[in-house]
């Protein structure tokens, strides 16, 4: 069923397809899903005034915010969490709730209420995007909507500022980054070795700040010192949205591959050398098998 | 053990719950918690790392979901406010005082759902959202007495307050409830959790 579907959203800079954390998401899982979309961005049309951003059209519907594309686009046969299991669905929702809740805050804060990125960055390149006179009150009005978010959702009275929220943000952002370090540990995405919804949300999430060329963000400095995330937006970057891909997969992959299996070939002679130990008698040699750092798992050592 | 699940029950949003300990109040779960790990009493330490990722993460879920649900049906839904969480908020007070913080509450809560993208959502999308996290979590949950290993931690803690009160609170339609009933494994987690730490109230009703 391909009806044309097209994607409005912010256009791209830095390195990326959008630079709009929820249009990213998009693009990312229409990736992933193998749904042809032509995209439109909204820059310098007056749709960045009226429409709201990421929308997807087919045909006569129109579907905003990025869960309900996503559940229209598995709908459509476009699903990339096929393969889960149910548990792994279940743990899908709660990382995106944690994202939403933990890290969408301090985004919107490093993006737009931190004046030094607010002036440097973000509203030139809003500005540039939009047409005259737009360009005037679109990036304040952008502004004021991710300053309301804030304190509404963090902030616990209507008199709150936000130099009192800011640090628990932060601190909280930090933790939840840290988080998805653990959950990816070595490994090319979330689940197994296929892009699934849940990489999609953390590619829109973690990728403008890991690209963005901000003056002045403890928490981008916080994300690049964690090596596996950065490689984690890379390797998206490079497998999606590259004109210029299979050789760079199968080269990281396989380095991947083989660091893992040479940890679980490690692994497995600590164990055989504790199992002889155990068994520690005359007759037998002391050492079984050599390490082979080869793909194919050498499991096959017996214990006699 | 007892003393962070007994702090645990009647979760609402603000600065309730709070502990009263010596001279310090600790209010809310997330210091609560921290403060009972200071003393020496904490759930989640035999988890390795990436268990306790997954802890957190489900422990926002019900954040976002669970409790944003409940928050909206008491007060986006403009009968279930009228009947019941309005003239509940405001009896402790005279008129008219009540009467206006039980407005500017529900003005409160109705600009947080705007602002979070839920002001337009129907009740039924609602319910179908609390039936999505109550099948997440069931399935986390499994078979299994809790949500890790055979140990308590703060994330039973959370979830049993958050369906407790959902099992247990009145409102103009059972709806709510039902979708939550319909998993059987988290309805026996609720009797088992009440029944063997809070043995002295009654039983939840069928």
């Amino acid at each position: 069923m391909a009806a044309a579907m097209e994607l409005r959203c912010w256009g791209g800079d830095w390195g990326l397809p959008s630079v709009h954390t929820d249009s990213l998401v998009v693009l990312a899982y229409a990736k992933f899903s193998g749904a042809k979309l032509s995209v439109s961005p909204v820059d310098w049309t007056w749709k960045t005034l009226t429409a709201s951003v990421p929308e997807l059209v087919c045909g006569d519907t129109v579907v905003e915010e990025p869960t309900q594309i996503l559940n229209f686009l598995r709908k459509q046969r476009f699903n990339a969490d096929y393969e889960l299991t149910a548990r792994q669905g279940a743990d899908t929702m709660a990382y995106i709730a944690l994202l939403e809740e933990k890290l969408r805050p301090a985004l919107l804060h490093t993006f737009w209420v931190d004046a030094e990125n607010y002036s440097n960055l973000t509203r030139p390149w809003f500005a540039s995007r939009s047409p005259f006179p737009l360009n005037f009150f679109i990036p304040s009005r952008l502004a004021n909507a991710a300053l309301a978010r804030i304190l509404v959702t963090r902030g616990e009275g209507l008199l709150h500022r936000i130099s009192e929220v800011e640090g628990k943000i932060y601190s909280d952002a930090k933790e939840c980054l840290n988080l998805l370090s653990y959950r990816l540990g070595t490994a090319d995405y979330f689940f197994d070795n296929s892009p699934t919804s849940l990489d999609a949300f953390a590619f829109g999430f973690l990728a403008p700040l890991h690209k963005a060329d901000l003056a002045s963000s403890p928490l981008q400095s916080h994300l690049r010192q964690l090596d596996n995330l950065t490689r984690f937006c890379d390797n998206i970057l490079a497998a999606h949205f590259s004109p210029d891909k299979p050789c760079k997969i199968a080269e990281t992959m396989d380095a991947n591959l083989q660091k893992l299996t040479q940890l679980v070939n490690k692994e497995s002679n600590l164990i055989e050398k504790m199992d002889d130990n155990l068994r520690s008698s005359p007759q037998h040699k002391p050492h079984r098998a050599e390490p082979k750092p080869s793909l194919s798992s050498s499991k096959n050592s017996t214990p006699a | 053990m007892s003393l962070a699940a007994e702090a645990f029950v009647s979760q609402m949003a603000g600065k309730i719950p709070f502990i009263h300990v010596g001279n310090q109040v600790v209010s809310e779960l997330g210091p609560i918690v921290q403060f009972t790990k200071a003393k020496g009493h904490s759930l989640s330490d035999s988890l390795d790392d990436v268990q306790r990722a997954e802890m957190k993460a489900y422990m926002e879920l019900v954040y976002n979901m669970l409790l944003t649900s409940e928050l909206f049906v008491q007060w986006c839904d403009d009968t279930t406010a009228g009947e019941i969480s309005r003239p509940r908020y405001s009896s402790p007070y005279s008129w008219p005082l009540g009467n206006i913080l039980a407005y500017q509450k529900q003005w409160e809560v109705r600009r947080k759902m705007n602002a979070i993208g839920w002001g337009r959502k129907t009740l039924e999308q609602v319910y179908e959202d609390v039936n999505q996290c109550c099948q997440a979590l069931s399935q986390r949950l499994g078979t299994q007495p809790y949500f890790f290993n055979k140990q308590a931690t703060e994330l039973d803690a959370l979830v049993f307050g958050h369906l407790f009160t959902i099992l247990t609170t009145r409102l103009t339609s059972t709806e709510l409830a039902e979708r939550v009933k319909s998993y059987s494994n988290l309805l026996s987690f609720c009797r088992r959790i009440e029944q063997t730490y809070f043995e002295d109230k009654k039983l939840m009703k069928d």
